[in-house]
């Protein structure tokens, strides 16, 4: 009879003895391979019978299973112990820099993508015209006939082209989108206009080409408050406060009638401007109801039809908001401007989620 | 235009605070642009009196004084030659500043004798250039007094914006109406008589062209004495910037200043025979008070004698008949002058005037005789004299427009209940004359007001009086929508695109729609370009491509150390200066390090498959779906020949181009390194209508790929893409990719040779491929490449 307790006795002492791997292998080789003393041992069992064989085949088997189990916990110690090992050698200095190379969207573009999710979301649609415009668009259509003293305001780039025996202007507004979109489309129309605008002028606070948005609803009942509302509107939501203070005082557009502008209440905290505190006025757009010969000029019914216009300037708007203090720095292309005003290109302005 | 509180307040009777009305005056459409208490500057200098005067012990032009300030008495020593004992002088005591340097006053011991304050010349002061001596004051002066006070420096100076239909305003008067209308105040009715004349006039008036000049009136004064004005004259000009020249030059302007009402004062010991008032001939010239010689054209409006030209009409007198201190006989004009035409000589001849600024705008035509009776009057108080009966020429029209208004109509213009009565008082109180007339409204437009035509300025006259703050606010959100799409698709593009081509490491620049001819030949017909006047030599065209401004940002951020710029712009360029002819693209530009040295990587600069890489990113990523994209070598100019390409769209589309820049133009730019870059021309790319948001069903092959690499020997202007499309021609359905993975030239391969490497993806969506299969795919492969680029596969 094979002393098993012993056997049992000697497995466990030579296995607790292991220190590597390849140790373990050959103690498992030892007892369970092929010609192991547990796989010998097993064999001889054909030679028992009866009782005996059942008897032993079970001690076996116990053994059997003991011993890979001892085999499998020292298996994931030695395991453990070689990783250990291994993570201590490989520690990295992860101070050393790396780079981002991700590039930026400059604040023109960002406040014209935020102006138009505001005005989107109110159902405005996005127009568009020409920089290069004719004489009756910019001016005639808007109720500015040539010598109209408000022509005079405006110092206008001419180009060596004509339409209708007149010289055709680099656009001075957004405006003559409105004539564009109303020749083309019946009311009701509810539509913004961003784009690039040019006047003769280059000093601290004027730049030869500059943005405006545009905004234009014709329909049969749009009025006043309604221009009130929907600027209430989008200034809450463009300078994201619900404290704006607004104030709308007469002014003089020819194309609109009566003509407002609009000022936003404002403090001054050290160099920086808070929006919607204070008791200070900054201009921030012009706006009335369109004038009955605007209307009259894209064969538009004023008896029948009425409604607002808007107009504003973009990067008045992305001064005010991010801080920006001169108008220049916008198209001097200096790359370090861009990087610190600039936004990232991930950044899709949106409602749901940020505006800014 | 400028008014002072105290001039405004000759016009309208008020109870309230300066501040009060300045607020009032924005609300109603008159934007205050500055205020400025004048007195401030003054409020420390008061009155004293010279006691007692004697020579300063150490120099010769001082002299030591002691003065009285009514407080106290105090020594000051002073070097002005006119001050003697009993003199009333203005004093800045110690802590004073002198209004013209700025200079603070300190006690102070001069040459020895201790000084405590200073008198004051009027350069001192700022009000003249007189500094020959100081002040003297009138004897009856108080001592102690404020000199503020008693100088009429203690006022508050306005400066306020007149919107161009506001000509009503651009006199005291005016605005002290629309004042007065918007409740704070009454306007004062200021009397004043009305000469009849004493004789006929001299001097006839013939009016030639009345479509040019309705109107002409004219008094003709004689045996004036032309001297300076009077200190309230003086002091009334000088509170709003203007220069004091002679009582007769000082009087126009100041009428033209307090009622809107241009005038010109003629020597009529100047003009010969009568007044003419007649269109200029194309060839007549004539000097200005300006000193400056107009060359005149047909059309132009002027005042002529018998022999010349004498004036432009409502814009400026001429030199040979202006008034000086030796004028005896005057002839006074007042005058209507057509706007348009006024307006159009103004430009053409490039003269801005305080008249042409009135009439382009509209004059009162009322104001034509009650100014000449006004400014005849001040005329022969100030300057003596006697007056003719006032002669007209032409017509003044008596009659006033009138328009019925609905008050329906104006509610629902302002979105603001108001009843037809308080329309009624409002309109009255700007002096119009409105009356019920059945459903209606009938209104009398005011002389004055040559602004309001119709219903919808009646609307602003309401809410202006009324007051914007008492518009409400209504919600705006409809209930249908009035727009499909917010944006059309080539926004969405363009917007999709910038955000894309930012996210590979470019930074979006906005640069001018300008640039310069001389940079931008390379680019596109400048000639057809050009801009009238441009604001600058540089800037002298609409550019032709955005990449001249582009690179003309290059050096200026080297120029700073940066030693890596990816920039790019969206916009718009132009090939000819139609409206028509805008041309939407965006250009990026690669420039200098790609990767500085960095502990994990080499120093590299970009090259020319950064930009290829970037622009097909960006193609795939606007055009998505099934598209054969090809490239050829055919760039534009002003690439370089041999290291660009042009991007092709499914056969027929150019949708965009990269490469390096033409090193001649770096060179015109000063850049010394390669430039990389690549346009995406948005206005070609595909306009997709999305059919159905499905996307189309997806297809894996369960069956095992298998991958093998070939090396080919090749000419060296053999292209990689031949090798591709031969591999892939053997099976279109198995060979599922072939990429180059290598590429390299050495001798040993022999002149003008090199090798190329290609991966290819063998997988079937039948079954597993065996040996066989793929032996013989990969025979075929070598057997095509071979076949179409002559080169041999390398063992």
């Amino acid at each position: 009879m094979v002393d098993f307790t012993k056997l049992e006795q000697e497995i466990t002492n030579s296995l607790s003895k292991v220190t590597d791997l390849e140790s373990l292998n050959e103690c498992r080789i030892k007892y369970l391979g092929k010609k192991g003393e547990i796989s010998l041992l097993m064999k001889e069992l054909a030679n028992l019978s009866g009782e005996d064989r059942k008897k032993q085949a079970e001690i076996l088997n116990t053994l059997k299973n003991k011993t890979l189990s001892l085999i499998e916990d020292k298996t994931e110690e030695l395991n453990d112990k070689n990783l250990n090992e291994k993570l201590s050698s490989e520690t990295l200095d992860i101070t050393l820099p790396v780079s981002s190379s991700l590039g930026s969207i400059h604040p023109i573009t960002q406040v014209i993508e935020e102006v138009v999710t505001i005005f989107g979301d109110l159902d405005f649609y996005v127009a568009e015209g020409p920089e290069v415009e004719t004489d009756y668009n910019n001016f005639t259509a808007l109720n500015t006939s040539e010598h109209h003293p408000a022509r005079q305001m405006h110092d206008t780039f001419y180009v060596e082209t004509q339409t209708d025996n007149m010289q055709n202007v680099l656009r001075t507004h957004t405006s003559p989108v409105q004539i564009r979109s109303m020749l083309e489309h019946k009311p009701p129309i509810r539509l913004i206009a961003p784009g690039k605008t040019f006047r003769c002028d280059n000093d601290q606070t004027h730049s030869p080409m500059f943005h405006q948005v545009e905004g234009l609803v014709i329909d049969q009942e749009s009025n006043m408050s309604h221009l009130k509302g929907c600027l209430e509107i989008f200034l809450k939501t463009f300078f994201e406060t619900d404290k704006l203070k607004m104030r709308f005082r007469p002014s003089h557009f020819p194309f609109t009638e009566p003509s407002a502008e609009v000022d936003i209440g404002y403090t001054k905290k050290g160099n920086q401007l808070v929006i919607g505190e204070g008791d200070d006025w900054l201009e921030i757009l012009g706006c009335g109801m369109v004038h009955p010969k605007v209307l009259q000029n894209v064969n538009i019914d004023p008896n029948s039809f009425q409604g607002y216009a808007f107009g504003m300037g973009i990067e008045r708007l992305a001064m005010l908001k991010y801080g920006i203090s001169d108008l220049r720095t916008f198209f001097e292309c200096d790359l370090r401007w861009n990087k610190h005003y600039g936004f990232s290109p991930l950044n899709f302005p949106s409602l749901i989620r940020d505006l800014s | 235009m400028k008014f002072t509180y105290s001039w405004l307040k000759e016009h309208l009777e008020t109870e309230h605070q300066y501040n009060e009305v300045v607020d009032k005056l924005t609300a109603i459409g008159l934007e205050v642009e500055s205020v400025q208490d004048t007195g401030l500057a003054y409020k420390d200098f008061i009155v004293g009196q010279v006691l007692e005067e004697e020579k300063h012990p150490n120099a010769d032009k001082l002299k030591l004084c002691k003065v009285d300030i009514g407080r106290e008495k105090v020594d000051v020593v002073c070097g002005a030659p006119n001050v003697t004992k009993g003199m009333k002088v203005v004093y800045a005591p110690v802590g004073c500043v002198i209004p013209v340097n700025q200079m603070k006053i300190k006690a102070a011991k001069i040459r020895g004798v201790e000084s405590y304050g200073m008198m004051c010349s009027e350069y001192e002061l700022g009000i003249s250039n007189e500094h020959d001596g100081i002040i003297s004051l009138e004897q009856d002066t108080e001592v102690g007094s404020s000199y503020a006070d008693l100088s009429g420096m203690n006022d508050i100076l306005i400066e306020i914006g007149i919107t161009p239909n506001r000509q009503d305003c651009l006199g005291v008067l005016g605005v002290a109406r629309d004042l007065a209308a918007a409740g704070v105040g009454k306007l004062k009715n200021r009397e004043f008589k009305t000469e009849k004349g004493s004789f006929e006039s001299p001097i006839k008036i013939e009016i030639q062209d009345n479509d040019i000049c309705p109107a002409f009136a004219g008094s003709y004064i004689k045996n004036v004495k032309n001297v300076a004005s009077p200190d309230w004259l003086q002091k009334k000009l000088k509170s709003i910037g203007l220069r004091p020249i002679s009582a007769l030059v000082d009087i126009t302007n100041y009428v033209m200043f307090d009622q809107n009402r241009p005038l010109h004062v003629y020597d009529a010991d100047q003009v010969k025979g009568k007044i003419i008032v007649r269109s200029a001939q194309d060839g007549e010239s004539f000097k200005a008070l300006d000193e400056k010689t107009y060359n005149l054209k047909n059309g132009m409006c002027t005042i002529s004698d018998e022999e010349k030209v004498l004036g432009l009409g409502g814009i400026m007198g001429g030199e040979s008949t202006g008034c000086n201190f030796d004028t005896i006989n005057v002839l006074l004009e007042s005058a209507l002058f057509d706007n348009v035409n006024t307006a159009r000589t103004g430009r053409d001849l490039s003269i801005l005037s305080d008249a042409r600024y009135r009439f382009e705008r509209g004059i009162d035509p009322r104001s034509t005789l009650e100014g000449i009776h006004y400014a005849t009057q001040l005329i022969l108080e100030i300057c003596g004299g006697e007056c003719s009966e006032i002669v007209l020429a032409g017509q003044i029209s008596e009659t006033l427009n009138t328009i019925h208004i609905s008050g329906k109509n104006i509610v629902k213009r302002l979105g603001l209940e108001i009843t037809d009565d308080e329309i009624i008082l409002i309109l009255n109180s700007l002096g119009f004359g409105a009356k019920k007339s059945g459903e209606n409204i009938h209104c009398t437009i005011p002389s004055w007001r040559q602004d309001i035509h119709g219903e919808a300025d009646i609307s602003e006259e309401i809410i202006r009086i009324k007051g914007y703050e008492n518009i409400p606010t209504s919600n705006i959100r409809a209930i249908s929508k009035v727009n499909k799409d917010i944006l059309n698709s080539t926004q969405k593009i363009i917007s999709k695109a910038k955000h894309f081509i930012a996210s590979e490491g470019y930074n979006e620049f906005i640069t001018f729609s300008f640039s310069d001819s001389k940079k931008s030949i390379f680019f596109g017909e400048v000639e057809k370009l050009k801009i009238i006047n441009p604001i600058s030599e540089d800037l002298d065209i609409l550019r032709p491509s955005l990449i001249p401004n582009l690179l003309g940002s290059i050096k200026k951020n080297t120029a700073r150390g940066i030693d890596s710029l990816s920039i790019f712009e969206a916009g718009s360029q132009y090939s000819s200066t139609t409206p028509e002819d805008q041309i939407n693209s965006i250009c990026g530009v690669k420039y200098g390090l790609s990767n500085s040295k960095t502990w994990r990587s080499e120093k590299k600069e970009f090259d020319i498959f950064d930009v290829k890489n970037d622009l097909l990113n960006v193609i795939n990523y606007l055009v998505p779906g099934n598209k054969k994209i090809s490239i050829s070598d055919e760039a534009p100019s002003w690439y370089h020949p041999g290291r660009s390409g042009k991007i092709i769209l499914n056969k027929k589309i150019e949708i965009g181009y990269f490469g390096e820049l033409h090193p001649r133009i770096a060179n015109k730019f000063k850049i010394k390194t390669r430039v990389n870059l690549f346009e995406l021309m948005i206005d070609n790319v595909p306009l997709t209508e999305k059919k159905t948001t499905n996307k189309p069903q997806l297809i894996l092959s369960d069956f095992q790929s298998v991958t093998r690499d070939f090396a080919f020997i090749l000419d060296k202007d053999v292209k990689s893409s031949d090798l591709i499309k031969a591999a892939l021609n053997v099976d279109t359905k198995i060979i599922k990719s072939a990429e180059i993975f290598d590429l390299f030239e050495d001798k040993s391969l022999g002149d003008d040779k090199k090798s190329m490497a290609i991966k290819v993806v063998l997988q079937s969506e039948e079954k597993t491929l065996d040996e066989n299969d793929i032996n013989s795919l990969s025979s075929k492969i070598v057997e095509a490449i071979e076949k179409s680029t002559s080169g041999t596969v390398r063992s």
